[in-house]
């Protein structure tokens, strides 16, 4: 028996990476050594930093696969920033340990650091050098051979929009190009790890496209950890998302499901024209309704001619779509209906929902 | 070390890359060139050793010590102020390089800011022909305590510096610390006890520095200067590192 699982060994393997449905087979790789599994590119056990005055990090604990593109989520104070911290090995955990791509931090600081792209928050920059200068100092600095270095310093440059400031004295630049230059510098020795503490803070909607396009397009060949307190970037970017509150992380899940854990009290937006107090009656007959309002007219939007268009938010129950039996309802009395949609939660709202809690 | 060359480098063009560096050697070298003129005027027609030209006069040792202070200020304590230190330690290099590599470039800017002194004495040697040729021993041995001292006190400026995140607490802390330990034979004066009182000649740097101007080399200071130095450069080296430990 032993020696047919010895033989299905590496299949065995197989299933037990495929359990978290998110392993990409490497096919290009043959033999045994392809089956093994990799270690997660982060791996966070029980960590806790204690200030004298606050608890930043407390016990938290979580992994990160590779290509994986995570945010952390939170109010300012929740522990983002030491956490990334952390990650990129500027601080040592009081207690508990973090692995980069298997390596302990604490032991082998400088093997972890090379995989590591890190953008502190502010995007701290030398004032007095000029872009090109800086760049060719941090490609230095993490052991670029000097062959590579022009070249990869053009890429970066390209990639991030600095060509056209390469001569420029960092000092001068706006906040943009320089937080953008950060993030070059970041990029500038291919990392397979970049962690980045609110990389959008400064730039101005086109760049912030451009940057999540490139996180978009990175995604695929390299992990990114993003701290930021703007929902609408993680749920833009990241494939999972940690909502931190008080140094603890408080849920993680993708933006999606995380949004439907809550969505019990589901709301239904409906315009339908006809006499509004009949409608609202009606509706409220309507199996799973629970509540019926009836929203204000925006002055002229809804008046349509002769037609009175009526705006309805009808609360229902858990688990029940109403739009069906809303939709048969009007039909059958021959109202108009010109909008029938569910309101669904925004990130927004667990966001507010568990912080808000845990802070009580 | 190809990594303290690259932070050397860095940390000399931060200096010229901004007045600080221009306004600081203009400075002292005025300051240098007073502390050269008033004993050769004052001793018109007399005969003095040439080494007490320069080295011998406190005009000199003091711009020395505010120097010093201007220049290990930003060391630290800006790179800690502006966030920069943080992108500095996460790059793939050792606390111990970054803080070499500083220290170094601080060095540096020091025997760039001293050497110009040399000309005032070419030029005695040029400009005053009637004069006995100039001993150059006892310039050389000044220029070893300078340099000595200067090695010492850049390190415990680097330390103080590494200490704040404010440069005019770095350069005010810097140049108390290095007046009080260069001026000890003066503390002596307000010390009780005899032997106390005779250690503190020992240590003063005043005193050191009279001796190396006479062209007399006692190893005893140049192993006080080089070891309180690897000293000053370890302790940057552990307050660097506090940061991993330390529950700020």
């Amino acid at each position: 028996m032993s020696e047919v699982l010895k033989q299905y060994s590496p299949f065995l393997e197989l299933i037990n990476r495929v359990d978290d449905g998110r392993v990409n087979f490497d096919f290009r790789e043959s033999g045994h050594a392809s089956c093994l599994p990799q270690p997660a590119m982060i791996k966070v056990e029980h960590v806790t930093k204690r200030f004298a005055s606050a608890v930043a990090v407390n016990d938290i604990s979580f992994e990160v696969l590779r290509g994986e593109v995570v945010g952390f989520l939170g109010p300012n104070g929740a522990g983002k920033t030491t956490l990334m911290r952390l990650l990129a090995t500027y601080l040592a955990p009081t207690r508990g340990r973090v692995f980069i791509d298997g390596l302990d931090v604490f032991l082998h600081s400088l093997e972890a650091r090379r995989r590591i792209g890190y953008l502190p928050e502010n995007a701290p920059l030398y004032p007095e050098m000029r872009v090109d200068e800086y760049l060719s100092f941090r490609a230095k600095l993490k052991g670029l051979p000097r062959r590579k270095r022009r070249e990869r310093m053009e890429e970066v440059k390209v990639l991030c929009g600095l060509k056209d400031v390469e001569r420029r004295i960092i000092g001068q630049l706006s906040r943009g190009y320089g937080q953008r230059l950060a993030l070059a510098d970041s990029l500038i020795h291919s990392p397979e790890l970049l962690i980045l503490d609110e990389p959008m803070i400064g730039l101005d909607p086109n760049q912030i496209r451009a940057v999540r396009e490139l996180i978009g397009a990175l995604g695929r060949r390299v992990t990114v950890v993003l701290a930021t307190h703007s929902l609408a970037e993680a749920e833009a970017i990241c494939q999972r998302v940690f909502i931190m509150n008080h140094g603890r992380i408080v849920a993680s899940d993708s933006p999606g499901r995380l949004a439907a854990q809550l969505q019990c009290n589901v709301s239904v937006a409906a315009e339908i024209a006809g006499p509004p107090d009949e409608v609202a009656e009606q509706l409220r007959c309507v199996r799973g309704v629970l509540t019926v309002q009836l929203a204000e007219p925006a002055a002229g939007n809804l008046d349509d001619g002769a037609v009175l268009w009526r705006r309805y938010r009808i609360g229902c129950r858990c688990g029940t779509d109403i739009r069906p039996a809303v939709f048969g309802l009007a039909a059958a009395q021959g109202w108009p209906l010109r909008e029938l949609s569910l309101e669904a939660f925004e990130l927004e709202d667990v966001f507010v929902e568990l912080t808000a809690s845990a802070g009580r | 070390m190809a990594n303290i060359i690259t932070l050397l480098k860095r940390q000399l063009r931060a200096y010229f890359h901004t007045p600080l560096a221009y306004v600081i050697m203009a400075a002292f070298l005025v300051v240098a060139g007073l502390g050269f003129c008033r004993p050769l005027v004052q001793h018109l027609g007399e005969r003095i050793g040439v080494g007490e030209l320069l080295f011998g006069a406190p005009y000199f040792w003091v711009a020395v010590l505010a120097a010093v202070a201007l220049i290990t200020m930003p060391l630290f304590a800006e790179e800690r102020r502006s966030g920069t230190l943080e992108m500095l330690l996460t790059a793939p290099v050792t606390d111990l390089q970054v803080v070499l590599g500083k220290y170094a470039g601080a060095l540096i800017f020091f025997l760039l800011m001293t050497m110009p002194t040399a000309a005032y004495f070419i030029l005695l040697k040029v400009v005053a022909r009637g004069m006995a040729a100039p001993d150059w021993r006892p310039i050389f041995t000044g220029y070893l305590s300078l340099w000595l001292i200067g090695a010492c006190f850049i390190a415990i400026g680097m330390f103080v510096s590494a200490l704040t995140r404010s440069q005019v607490v770095a350069a005010v802390g810097c140049f108390v610390a290095v007046s009080i330990f260069f001026f000890l034979d003066t503390v002596r004066l307000v010390v009780p006890g005899a032997a106390a009182q005779e250690a503190l000649t020992y240590l003063s740097s005043a005193q050191h520095v009279r001796e190396f101007a006479q062209g007399i080399v006692d190893t005893r200071p140049i192993v006080l200067y080089l070891s309180l130095a690897v000293f000053f450069v370890f302790a940057t080296l552990k307050a660097i590192e506090a940061r991993q430990w330390k529950q700020l």
